[in-house]
């Protein structure tokens, strides 16, 4: 025995001099009992996450802010999970294309998919993405605690979970309590207007407060999204309030009624209330233009409020109020975590998702105002939960009840963002047309007609009866949610 | 020998055979490596155009005929894109040339320093476009950007440059101009060099004005330099993505969304494969044919006539 290893090839791997069938098959035995006994010794013997010993998950997330939480997590999952995490930032806007470009050609370059809810019915669709049904008993992901408008209409299609929650997305109003609540400003909107001052209930009182502090160059009424690649979100959460819906029951586009048109002129008409360059303003640039004071209300997304009580971010702490949008509040994008169906670790991706959404470590993020996250479990909806990831609070206690309050009040009466298949090129369709309305290329009304007309072409090229399924299911589930539509 | 005069003609004609076999075997690779790289992927865009290619649905693609040909000419938006593509254009042949020229001559005419200046004309242009482009959305940024400051100072207003429908595509031209004269100007310069002197200094002892000179030699005998300079500029003109992309996205509305990027768009936001192809084809007829005309315009004869008979003596 002791020569049976003395052989060396000539690249310097030795070899054994004698390899029997016999040898083999006797190394293997013991190699395998070794390993099983090991394994029953328990803890002490071999570590009892040795499962992990997968080297690297890879996460696909728009790049920016939403990575943060996965690096301020990355060490406790290695710790816990063996597994590196590595981040793959990809722009938000183009984040589609890049990933239907990717997947289609079968790219396990990524474990983790991290994208919002509108990309769900295609990617199942197309088969991007595992059930995630048969990995649950490695983690419980905890779902009934879901607030009930993310967990079915959002994370299931056709009855199976594809998804977990990353960011629970909702358009609200934050405002300026220093403006709102003066005496003098309210004593003039009232003489002006017959009613007080207040966070507008309707989108006619939303245009009266936004003309009356509209006061260049110092103060500008308002401000919204009004840059190509989003804009149409802040069309449709005006068509929400309004009564409008995405289709009626054949399918024929609710867009360019009379909802639509007159959704889209107040849109239109927002713009003389707007800073000059409003057509540039996308989400970075409307969160400083009420940072820095020079709007007195905006509709933006609501992790604002997060930002505006941030001495380091904002020069209006102290001084944010937040409601939720008249009527209805459109709860474009969120995020989901989905695991890819060419992920060579499905197991250890979908832990990481699984861990990420976990209670007590989700709590640590959704109220950092360094991350865009936002609350989407009930017990995230706590005034005392409003801390960043280190635990340190990140509003004053009545700033906190305000915003909590908003939120959840925005929640019930939320305006779901659509996610049927072929919901990306719906959406970019009409956002290309809400941006040509605003750029004065189109009327608003000969902007709509287009974009239903363009509708009616995708709907017909998915196949009508396919859609018209799909559509029903897909309300269904926001009903059965006890969302109202 | 006669015995031996058809076997050694035939060992010849074998021996031609083998030689011309070699030459195909040694450029087969080449071959193979151009069928894959070029010839494939355009003989399959062309059998995509004629199909109803829709990368998201999942179902079987169907044989469409020229209906996605037949498709552009009703979009309304490849005619607005076309528009966008011919402004470019427009930069290319009124703006980028006669300043190229201009610049070229003046270049021509230094005698010192001249290698110091190309070199610093060169800067915009070997700056990668998308890097000009985010260093162009700086300058225009209506808040912070340094060219609103200047305006500021004169109390000139402050425009929003790339959001401003009727601004958004002057400022995208001009970044075009700015980083491509340059580039105009060198091909226009070496050009330039390498005219026979002689020429100029008998149409100067004739007494040829600058602009005479300009005019009656440098144009006439540039007429090649300037064919090439100009059909390099157009194809680059209308592939234009980079500045579109980062400054305004086709933006506002679709001011500024050139062929290419509606292109871009169909295929890989949409895509619309069959017909982001047909397109694409579309537009490489149209940029042969216009490429082919623009080359056979420099060709003309009739270059010697312009030479004044003072200079040809």
């Amino acid at each position: 025995m002791k020569h049976r290893w003395k052989n060396v090839h000539r690249h310097g791997l030795a070899a054994p001099a004698a390899f029997s069938r016999r040898g083999f098959l006797t190394g293997s035995a013991a190699l395998a009992t070794g390993a099983a006994g090991a394994s029953l010794l328990g803890d002490g013997f071999i570590a009892p996450n040795a499962f992990a010993a997968a080297g690297t998950v890879n996460v696909e997330v728009d790049a920016g802010q939403n990575e943060n939480p996965f690096r301020w997590k990355s060490a406790q999952m290695k710790s816990k999970f063996g597994f590196d995490t590595k981040l793959i930032g990809l722009p938000f806007v183009g984040q589609y294309e890049k990933l239907v470009s990717e997947l289609t050609a079968r790219s396990s370059a990524y474990d983790v998919l991290v994208f919002p809810p509108y990309f769900l019915g295609d990617f199942v669709a197309l088969k991007f993405l595992r059930d995630l049904d048969q990995y649950k008993s490695l983690m419980d992901p905890k779902l009934a605690d879901y607030l009930p408008v993310y967990r079915d209409p959002v994370i299931k299609r056709n009855g199976k979970t594809y998804a977990l929650m990353y960011d629970g997305d909702l358009l609200q109003i934050s405002y300026r309590t220093d403006l709102f609540e003066n005496a003098k400003e309210r004593q003039d909107f009232k003489a002006k207007y017959g009613y007080e001052l207040a966070p507008p209930e309707t989108w006619d009182q939303y245009m009266d407060i936004a003309a009356f502090f509209t006061r260049p160059p110092q103060l500008y009424g308002t401000a919204f999204y009004a840059a190509r690649g989003f804009c149409y979100a802040w069309f449709v959460n005006i068509f929400a309030g309004l009564g409008g819906k995405w289709f009626d029951d054949d399918m024929k586009p609710g867009i360019n009624t009379d909802a639509g048109i007159k959704a889209l002129e107040t849109l239109v008409k927002m713009k003389q209330y707007s800073p000059p360059n409003i057509l540039q303003i996308d989400y970075p640039t409307l969160n400083e233009v009420f940072l820095n004071g020079s709007t007195a209300m905006v509709v933006q997304w609501d992790d604002l409020p997060l930002k505006v009580e941030n001495p380091k971010m904002s020069k209006v702490v102290g001084r944010g109020g937040f409601a939720p949008c008249p009527v209805r509040s459109y709860m474009p994008y969120s995020r989901v975590m989905a695991v890819s169906a060419f992920s060579k670790d499905p197991e250890n991706a979908y832990r990481l998702a699984s861990y990420m959404q976990q209670p007590e470590v989700s709590i640590t993020y959704v109220y950092d105002p360094d991350c865009g996250q936002d609350p989407y479990r009930v017990s995230q909806l706590k005034d005392d939960a409003v801390k960043n990831h280190e635990g340190k609070p990140t509003m004053s206690p009545a700033a906190a009840k305000s915003y909590v309050a908003a939120i959840r009040d925005g929640l019930k009466a939320g305006y779901p963002e659509l996610s049927i298949p072929g919901a990306p090129r719906y959406l970019d369709i009409l956002d290309l047309y809400v941006s040509q309305a605003l750029a004065g290329s189109l009327s608003p009304k000969a902007a709509l007609d287009s974009a239903a007309r363009e509708w009616g072409g995708i709907t017909d090229a998915e196949d009508k009866d396919a859609q018209k399924e799909a559509y029903t299911a897909w309300i269904k589930s926001f009903k059965d949610a006890g969302v109202q539509y | 020998m006669t015995a031996t005069a058809p076997a050694f003609t035939g060992r010849r004609r074998q021996r031609r055979v083998a030689e011309a076999h070699l030459g195909w075997w040694m450029i087969a690779p080449v071959l193979i490596v151009l069928a894959a790289n070029s010839i494939f992927p355009l003989v399959y865009a062309v059998f995509v155009s004629f199909h109803n290619f829709q990368l998201l649905i999942p179902v079987p693609h169907r044989f469409v005929g020229f209906a996605n040909y037949a498709r552009i000419f009703r979009d309304a938006l490849f005619w607005s894109s076309l528009e966008v593509t011919l402004w470019f254009i427009a930069g290319v042949v009124f703006l980028q040339f006669p300043a190229g020229f201009g610049l070229a001559l003046l270049l021509h005419r230094l005698r010192r320093r001249q290698d110091l200046l190309v070199t610093l004309f060169l800067v915009p242009t070997i700056i990668a476009p998308s890097v000009a482009a985010f260093q162009w959305a700086q300058l225009y940024n209506y808040q912070f950007g340094p060219l609103n400051y200047i305006l500021g100072l004169f109390h000139l207003g402050r425009p929003t440059w790339t959001a401003d429908p009727q601004l958004a595509l002057p400022a995208l031209v001009f970044v075009d101009f700015w980083e491509w004269t340059p580039f105009m100007t060198l091909l226009l310069f070496a050009g330039l060099r390498s005219l026979p002197q002689n020429i100029v200094d008998a149409a100067r002892v004739d007494g040829s004005t600058a602009c005479q000179v300009a005019w009656r030699i440098y144009l006439p005998l540039l007429r090649p330099v300037i064919g090439i300079a100009l059909v390099l500029r157009i194809l680059m003109s209308v592939k234009l993505f980079d500045i579109i992309y980062v400054l305004t996205a086709g933006g506002p509305g679709t001011v500024t969304e050139n062929l290419a990027y509606f292109t871009y768009i169909e295929g890989f936001r949409y895509f619309n494969l069959g017909y982001a192809c047909a397109l694409a084809i579309l537009q490489l007829i149209a940029v042969s044919l216009l490429a082919k005309l623009l080359i056979r315009m420099t060709r003309r004869p009739g270059v010697a006539h312009v030479i004044p008979a003072g200079g040809a003596a």
